[in-house]
């Protein structure tokens, strides 16, 4: 292994620590927990160990307005075991939200299963013995992954808050001008006058916080997507 | 293997069968009326086919296990037969004995007549061939030549039988197994049953020699056997086994990864590194507890029967399966009773066979849903105060008329399975004058239960 100075590691370590991501690390056994859990604190994360994939999920699955948030915000990963004897790893994976990416470690790297995890979105699967570098390497990119699901979410959650302060008659306006209607056909089809459809439109670009109609039409895209996920979500 | 056993019984019996007829026939021919009164007098029928199949079978001491010693026991009967031939008529007996030894002859054993003063006076072709020398050379030569100590054993019991009817006791036959010499003074192991016979004023000593060589093949045979389905068993494991040695490796390397860092902090933080460097110790204790338990496992070793603790047996053999349990995510709950008494027997054969009840109880359970796969293994005493240990698994479970069956060689439902797993582990268990069965439970899958008696100093002295 190529060793850093150890002037480097400090400043690393420091510089980790700051940024407050969580690696979690879920094994059976106790002995790797331990040094897995060793080896990644020396590298400056924050880790967390548990001994089985249920106690793990309890204590970190978000729930309510927080789902699909890592427990404390910030960005955040799991080194998982793929062989639990409660909960398999592709189990617990289902059950995961895409701002907790899994880095797997396997025993004996079984090609459908690595296939299955990775298709599934694991964000990497090294086999045991792993080698720091390897480990490290994977967790940057696992909590880099944790990192642009959370600022996707909360994108999301603020431009849903922003969605929500429009009245029902603002709605309306918005979906059918996003549709590419004009002013006049949309005072039309609502039954009113094109001044006051002007008006509403303009109190829907203000409220979005949007400047111009191809904006409105990306941002309004974006709220409708996130609606349809989540209401097949809840048909789950 | 047994089936093997049985074909050579039925052999050596049609052979003895068509030995006695010829030997009766001069007597049938000759003297009718002797014939008659000998009829009167001794139980059996001579002229009728004497020894049947179900008769060697009867033979058999209590345990099935006992195999080896058919032919001892034969060679004992043979001998018996033949002094109660000769004792039919003692007035005349001196008169036939040549005619009766010359039946010998014809004998599919090796026969030897030994004089009071240790020499030959007669062998027969087995035992020319046997001994390997040529037709004739033996007559006048020492016993001691062939069977060292042959006369020694024989005549220092006092011949305590007068009559036909005593003659069948067994106490008149010496059974003995020892090493015979060839011409060229090579040695093999020989039973040799032999016998005192009385004939008008003179006293000889008939030995039948039996070559043992081929069962103490068999033997090593079933111990080759035994060892090959250890080693084929714990291949079927070898994934899972190899996790359980990834596990301690993936900690030391991490621990020790990690050591590297700490070192460079400042300050350096040693008891951390202590405590790193301590946790590295146990782990390859640990890795190599697992590779010592393997190597335990498949070594090849004389049997060796000591005093042994039935739990401690199940305990090592479900840490070797601990990891093959997890990956096919079978709950596996162990129960051992405490203070349970010792039994007498192999370790590493009795392991085989728990292993291999384990994994069988772990196949039954593949197409089951996860919630339902429970296997259970109990180890206690039952109602006669024998070692039982049970193993219960929550699978299919098999017709009833079928659990006998798969006891049998080659019986498999595996598509890997060679089908010998459960005929050898029930060889061996008789072999620890256990029993090994099946039943299907109740409500859902099988047990297959393990007793074996305990361990008791006195017979455990007789038999060492």
């Amino acid at each position: 292994m190529e060793r850093a100075g150890s002037g480097t590691t400090i400043m690393m370590i420091n510089e980790r620590s700051e940024c407050g991501a969580t690696v979690y690390v879920v094994d059976d056994e106790a002995s790797v927990r331990r040094a897995l859990t060793r080896l990644i604190q020396s590298a400056g994360y924050r880790a967390d160990a548990y001994g089985a994939a249920r106690e793990f999920l309890a204590q970190v699955r978000p729930c309510g307005p927080d789902a699909g948030l890592t427990p404390d915000g910030s960005p955040a990963c799991v080194v998982l075991d793929v062989q639990m004897p409660d909960l398999s790893g592709l189990e617990l994976q289902r059950e995961l939200p895409a701002s907790l990416p899994i880095v797997f470690l396997t025993g004996h790297g079984d090609i459908a299963m690595t296939v299955g995890a990775l298709k599934a979105g694991a964000a990497d699967f090294l086999t045991k013995p792993v080698r720091d570098a390897d480990l490290l390497r994977a967790i940057d990119d696992a909590l880099a992954r944790s990192a642009d699901a959370l600022r996707s979410l909360r994108e999301l959650h603020e431009l849903r808050s922003r969605f929500e302060r429009l009245t029902p008659r603002e709605r309306e306006v918005m979906d059918l001008v996003v549709m590419g209607r004009l002013n006049k056909q949309v005072a039309c089809e609502l039954g009113t006058v094109e001044k006051t459809v002007k008006a509403h439109r303009a109190r829907v670009m203000q409220k979005m916080e949007v400047s111009s109609l191809a904006e409105l039409v990306r941002v309004a895209d974006k709220v409708a997507r996130a609606a349809a996920v989540r209401n097949q979500a809840q048909h789950d | 293997m047994n089936i093997a056993i049985f074909a050579v019984a039925n052999a050596v019996a049609a052979r003895v069968n068509r030995f006695v007829a010829l030997l009766l026939a001069p007597a049938l021919a000759s003297r009718p009326a002797s014939l008659l009164d000998a009829q009167r007098s001794i139980p059996w029928n001579g002229a009728a086919p004497l020894l049947h199949v179900s008769s060697v079978t009867e033979l058999k001491p209590r345990s099935r296990a006992g195999g080896a010693s058919h032919a001892v026991q034969r060679a004992g009967w043979l001998a018996r037969v033949w002094q109660a031939l000769l004792r039919r008529d003692p007035a005349t007996a001196a008169l036939d004995m040549s005619d009766a030894f010359a039946a010998l002859e014809y004998a599919p054993v090796a026969a030897i007549v030994v004089d009071r003063q240790g020499r030959i006076a007669r062998a027969n072709a087995q035992a020319e061939r046997l001994f390997q020398y040529r037709h004739c050379d033996l007559a006048g030569a020492s016993a001691e030549l062939l069977v060292p100590h042959l006369l020694s054993t024989t005549h220092e019991r006092p011949h305590p039988l007068r009559t036909v009817a005593q003659a069948c006791e067994q106490a008149a036959v010496r059974t003995r197994e020892i090493r015979a010499k060839r011409r060229d003074g090579s040695e093999f192991p020989a039973e040799v049953a032999a016998s005192k016979l009385r004939y008008g004023d003179g006293v000889a000593t008939l030995a039948f020699v039996t070559d043992r060589t081929e069962r103490y093949e068999l033997k090593r045979d079933r111990e080759e056997l035994a060892h090959l389905t250890r080693v084929s068993t714990l291949g079927e494991l070898a994934g899972s086994l190899a996790h359980e040695l990834n596990q301690p490796l993936t900690a030391i390397l991490s621990n020790v990864q990690a050591a590297q860092r700490f070192i460079d902090l400042d300050p350096l933080d040693l008891a951390e590194v202590r405590e790193i460097l301590k946790d590295i110790v146990d782990d390859s204790c640990r890795a190599s507890e697992v590779i010592r338990r393997i190597r335990a496992f498949v070594k090849k070793d004389d049997l060796e029967l000591v005093r042994l603790d039935v739990g401690d047996v199940l305990r090592d053999v479900v840490q070797l399966v601990h990891s093959d349990a997890i990956v096919r995510g079978v709950h596996l709950s162990v129960d051992i009773d405490d203070d349970l008494p010792a039994v007498r027997g192999d370790k590493i054969q009795l392991q085989q066979v728990l292993l291999n009840l384990l994994i069988n109880a772990f196949d039954a359970m593949r197409d089951c849903d996860a919630l339902e796969r429970v296997v259970t293994a109990f180890a206690g005493l039952d109602r006669d105060g024998n070692l039982r240990v049970a193993i219960r698994d929550r699978g299919e479970g098999i017709a009833p008329d079928r659990v006998e069956r798969i006891f049998k060689p080659f019986v498999t439902s595996k598509a890997q399975g060679l089908g010998l797993g459960l005929s050898i582990s029930r060889s061996i268990v008789e072999m620890h004058r256990g029993r090994l069965w099946a039943e299907n439970n109740t409500d859902k899958g099988m047990t297959f239960y393990v007793v074996l008696p305990p361990w008791s100093a006195p017979e455990a002295a007789r038999q060492s």
